[in-house]
């Protein structure tokens, strides 16, 4: 599917590795080298029994191996997806608790009226106004780019991503917020926290002990969501910080119509929203039994 | 970026209408500003009529942009374009989504597997995502191609959505009554099963129809949307960004214009929610 | 974004500088006076690191690189026979010297003694027999292979020496030798390594961040001021502008925007210099269709684009207008703005002289990147009030480069050429925007195999004046080119001609 889509796109790869003045015959010698002269099946060969062998192909306008330049990007996108995801849960689940216990004092419903706005703001509206706030204006960060020796240089590197995870941890804070609340307020009436209570349980006691591991259930599953759109959703803000990430990798590909590249950062994609999938189907058995039985439980 | 489709609502009720017409009124707002833009506008769009850049003043209440042109009325034309983004997107996303996510309902064991895992990917694909591989395999860029984009990215939610709604109601008893008497099954579809997931449906089109808006500004704002002189808020929003020294309401106040359509149709949303399940409501 | 020589991002300015006008920096502008840096303590080992929105495809400048290359290798990593100086002068590099034969054809270029590439090898003269045949090559992708068409053999007679026979007279020899890269013959994979002479050797390419150099300690020349040097990539000015503010990078080799120049203006940690550009931003017709191939109508496009008010929406106060496409720094230049000057009626009433008295309409392809995509709605403005109609669609670098540069499909196009010396583009009827005017072919190439220097002078002024009148393409303004960094470095380049950024006499005062 994606190798269909992908050869729609107009322009020729070969030509990314053009410059002015070239004639037919230079060219073609691109073109061969590249392999966009070979039939379309042939090219689908090619790249099917490649895939099999776990070989990505290499970049048509760079010639590096497509695996090497995914791996090297990794460095920055598993970093950000993953401080932004741990953030993003670390603001959003006591606020999220605090919206649904607390829904009558006036905090509890400010927290629910500002997750609004978090859910209706463009990440890379975000982006930028916190790249006036903080890098421009206050100079606390870098705007922009990754230092030169990656995670050599630790403090720099986290200092570059402190913003873009700041961004994502935003908006996705928003929307987690509400699963929790609305998590939360399904536990706040059911039976067995009245029960829990009716036993002479304190409420926070109640809570803890039986609420969030019930509640947690469909939090968990919507958590995997969470974690493998952001991963992918790095594309814009990547974009907004110079980040040398996967996302920005994938949308010089589709410029340059350097198929490899896009094919590549799309299967690795992929692979990781199977691997998220499954990984909360797992944590999800083991934080509730009754769904342990149950064999590919899907609604 | 986030799914909102499946955020599961709890406003008490109590609030409910409260909530519909505060979403019905931020709508309106748009509603009034994008409808006015095709009868008149401040100014001519294309004309060049202030000063490089120039600050607000009374003649241009937003500024102008670096051709000089009035950006109120830019911003204005950005709310006609969202709307139309908005319902364009939504429809084209409905009608293949429900179509795909009934297929799915009433195929065999095994293709309802395979759809329903390959929902399952696609969804976890973010909607810009697929819109910009859309875009991207299109030969010219136009609204009309972003549109279908973001309509075709909608649908596997929609989908997703239609498929689970439906073999719900297919299990009910007189459903399955139904279906042995001999009931055809597109009178099934149109008398049984649309009817009863409509309302939940339609609850899901208002939170595309926000998704869609944030996506197509993120279209225009990596410079795959639809070509100027559509004044895409997106698109005044990428613009800007490079002035935001000297002129910085350009990069903020279609930010604000464009949030304030999201949430009023995330309310929007919300209300009708609270309006065709009231019991969940009460339940609280 | 995919870069070409002659066509490539905002502000990426090839530059010729005669050393007079280097110093009438524009008013207003605080002009660096590198070489005279405070006394301040220098530090030899400082990396300097400069920011770039032009990161190489890959390494090879014959492989399609693109301008990229140019900027992080030319006289950094690789040297030539001959430099191409910042001030637009070509001096001996490599080579220590050279003797024409009487007839003009014959070339016997003596090498410069002692000098060894980075991986230990000395230089030969086979090395410039590689290197050279390396960019003719059939399989090469340079955009110099045509103007090296016409040499018809190379000898090595020794080590020191190399001849070169040409087919007819080639006054720019000299100059075109200047982009040819002496390689070392031994060398492989140069799309991922290199293997030069120059002062830099190559440390480490990050792919989509960034390309570091090291000092070569046994470089034959004088060795760099600075501890080497790395150039940072972005994909996008307002990022590369941020950083400079936020001191991750201590140079940007072109500002894109006057807006983002206010920050650092009136910003004592910033200084910034306006140098000589030789990027023209111009509207290309394709004057092999119709309506384009009428000269009336191409006349009353250009009187109804009113090039002053466009050059000041985008630059503020800041650019150059121009009448043609040479720019003033060229010495065929010829003051041309007057011809077709702005003046809407007169577009009218050549218009309808021309058949056209109710305009018509065409498509502009316009590249995604600023600021085409704004300027194409200003001309879709200034057309409107002559009743043409435009429509606007944009396109990727990469689609430019096919659709319109390869398959000349196309009515209309924005694009800035960035090189210098490149009317010869109009004497080439196969070029890009098809201007075929027999007179002028004939004059570019007359110029070209000119004994003097004065000859090929006056032959391309009375061809450039004939563009002019021609109104071949609508020329509409000249960049700026204007470089900042932070107060504490000096010596960097400030033309940045042909793309190039000469990093070894950058110098970085200690904190």
């Amino acid at each position: 599917m994606l190798f269909v889509l992908l050869r729609l796109l107009p322009g020729d790869p070969a030509s990314a590795l053009i410059s002015v003045g070239a004639d037919a015959s230079q060219i073609e010698a691109a073109r061969e080298a590249v392999g966009s002269n070979l039939p379309l099946a042939q090219q689908f060969v090619r790249f099917v029994s490649d895939l099999a062998r776990f070989d990505l192909g290499n970049s048509f306008v760079s010639r590096v191996p497509v695996l090497d330049e995914i791996s090297a990007r990794l460095t920055i996108t598993i970093p950000l997806t993953l401080f932004a995801f741990l953030l993003s849960i670390v603001i959003a689940v006591p606020l999220g608790i605090i919206a649904a216990v607390r829904a009558d004092r006036w905090y509890g419903a400010a927290i629910s009226t500002v997750s609004q706005l978090g859910i209706a703001i463009p990440v890379f509206w975000v982006g930028i106004l916190l790249v006036s706030a903080f890098a421009i204006n206050l100079r606390l960060f870098p705007s922009g780019g990754f230092p030169l020796r990656g995670w050599a240089d630790a403090g720099e590197a986290l200092r570059a991503l402190a913003l873009p995870v700041l961004t994502i941890a935003i908006v996705m804070s928003a929307s987690l917020l509400r699963y929790v609340r609305a998590a939360t307020q399904d536990v706040l009436g059911s039976d067995y926290l009245r029960t829990a209570r009716a036993l002479g349980a304190s409420f926070p006691e109640a809570l803890i002990r039986h609420g969030i591991r019930n509640g947690s259930v469909p939090v968990i599953s919507i958590l995997g969501i969470e974690l493998a759109t952001t991963f992918l959703g790095a594309v814009v803000v990547e974009r907004v910080f110079a980040l040398p990430g996967l996302g920005s990798m994938l949308l010089l590909g589709i410029e340059q119509r350097d198929y490899p590249n896009v094919q590549g950062v799309l299967f690795i994609s992929t692979l990781f929203v199977l691997l998220v999938g499954f990984a909360a189907d797992l944590v999800q058995r083991l934080v509730d039994p009754r769904l342990r039985d149950r064999m590919g439980g899907r609604p | 970026m986030t799914t909102i489709a499946d955020i599961p609502q709890a406003k008490p009720s109590r609030r409910g209408s409260l909530t519909l017409r505060v979403g019905l009124a931020l709508l309106g707002i748009h509603l009034v500003l994008g409808l006015l833009t095709v009868f008149w506008t401040p100014y001519d769009p294309a004309a060049m009529a202030g000063g490089r850049l120039s600050p607000p003043s009374l003649a241009h209440w937003a500024g102008t942009d670096r051709l000089g042109r009035d950006l109120m009325t830019q911003i204005m034309i950005g709310s006609r374009i969202a709307l139309m983004v908005g319902a364009g997107a939504v429809v084209i996303g409905a009608l293949i989504g429900v179509t795909l996510g009934l297929l799915a309902a009433f195929a065999t064991r095994f293709l309802d597997d395979v759809l329903a895992a390959a929902l399952d990917i696609l969804i976890a694909f973010p909607t810009l995502l697929l819109a910009m591989l859309v875009v991207a395999a299109s030969e010219s860029a136009s609204l009309g191609t972003a549109i279908v984009a973001l309509g075709i990215a909608l649908s596997a939610i929609v989908a997703r959505l239609t498929r689970i709604l439906a073999k719900r109601v297919l299990a009910q008893d007189y459903i399955t009554a139904a279906r042995t008497s001999g009931t055809s099954w597109p009178m099934v579809v149109f008398k049984h099963i649309l009817p009863n997931i409509w309302p939940t449906l339609s609850v899901n089109f208002a939170l595309q129809f926000g998704l869609a808006v944030i996506a197509e500004a993120s279209l225009s704002y990596l410079g795959l949307g639809a070509p100027p002189p559509n004044a895409s808020w997106g698109r005044l929003l990428q613009e800007a960004q490079g002035t935001v020294y000297t002129a910085p309401l350009g990069a903020i106040l279609p930010g604000i214009a464009l949030v304030i359509l999201v949430i009023g149709m995330n309310f929007l949303a919300d209300g009708l929610r609270d309006r065709a399940d009231p019991m969940r409501g009460a339940a609280r | 974004m995919t870069d070409y020589p002659l066509s490539s991002s905002p502000a990426r300015t090839g530059r010729i500088l005669r050393r007079l006008l280097a110093a009438t920096a524009v008013a207003g502008m605080l002009a660096a006076s590198p070489a005279l840096a405070q006394d301040a303590a220098i530090d030899a080992d400082a990396v300097i690191r400069i920011g770039s929105l032009y990161e190489p495809q890959n390494l090879d400048n014959t492989a399609g690189a693109g301008q990229g290359i140019s900027e992080a290798f030319n006289g950094n990593v690789y040297e030539a026979l001959f430099q191409l100086t910042d001030s637009g002068d070509v001096v001996e590099n490599l080579a220590t010297g050279y003797e024409i034969s009487e007839d003009g054809l014959t070339y016997t270029i003596t090498l410069q003694p002692g000098v060894t590439f980075h991986s230990g090898d000395p230089l030969t003269s086979a090395d410039v027999k590689f290197s050279i045949e390396r960019v003719t090559a059939e399989t090469s992708q340079s955009s110099r292979r045509n103007s090296l068409a016409n040499i018809e053999s190379i000898e090595t007679p020794d080590d020191e020496t190399v001849v070169i026979t040409l087919a007819t007279r080639s006054i720019s020899l000299p100059y075109n030798l200047s982009y040819v890269w002496i390689v070392n013959d031994a060398a492989t994979e140069l799309t991922a390594n290199a293997d030069g002479t120059g002062p830099y050797r190559l440390d480490a390419w990050r792919r989509g961040s960034s390309l570091s150099l090291t000092p070569f300690e046994n470089y034959w020349g004088e060795a760099p001021s600075n501890g080497g040097v790395v150039f940072q990539y972005f994909t996008d000015a307002t990022a590369l502008n941020n950083a400079l503010l936020t001191n991750a990078v201590d140079i940007i080799t072109a500002v894109q925007s006057p807006d983002s120049l206010a920050q650092f203006l009136d910003n004592p940690d910033f200084t910034v210099t306006e140098g000589q550009s030789t990027t023209k931003l111009l509207l290309a017709y394709n004057d092999r269709i119709e309506p384009f191939n009428n000269v009336t109508v191409r006349k009353a496009l250009a009187r109804a684009v009113n090039d002053e008010q466009l050059l000041q929406s985008i630059w503020g106060e800041y650019g150059t207008l121009i009448g043609s496409f040479v720019p003033p720094t060229d010495p065929w230049y010829v003051d041309l703005v007057d011809v077709d000057a702005y003046d809407p009626e007169s577009a009218r009433e050549l218009l309808a002289e021309a058949g056209y008295p109710d305009g018509f309409s065409f498509t502009i392809d316009t590249p995604n990147y600023d600021p085409h995509p704004i300027v194409a709605q200003f001309l879709q403005n200034a057309l409107a009030e002559v009743g043409v109609t435009v429509d606007i669609n944009i396109i990727t670098a990469n689609e430019w480069y096919t659709k319109i540069y390869q398959a000349q499909d196309f009515e209309a196009t924005l694009q800035e050429h960035v090189n210098h010396r490149d009317i010869v583009f109009y004497g080439n009827p196969n070029f890009y925007w098809g201007y075929d005017n027999p007179d002028v072919t004939r004059l570019i190439q007359e110029a070209e195999q000119s004994a003097t220097v004065e000859e090929q002078t006056e032959k391309l002024a009375e061809a450039n004046r004939i563009i002019a009148e021609d109104a071949a393409s609508n020329w509409l303004y000249l960049y700026p080119q204007i470089v900042v960094s932070t107060a504490s470095v000096s010596g960097y380049p400030i033309n940045g001609l042909n793309s190039q950024f000469y990093a070894y006499d950058i110098e970085k005062r200690a904190e």
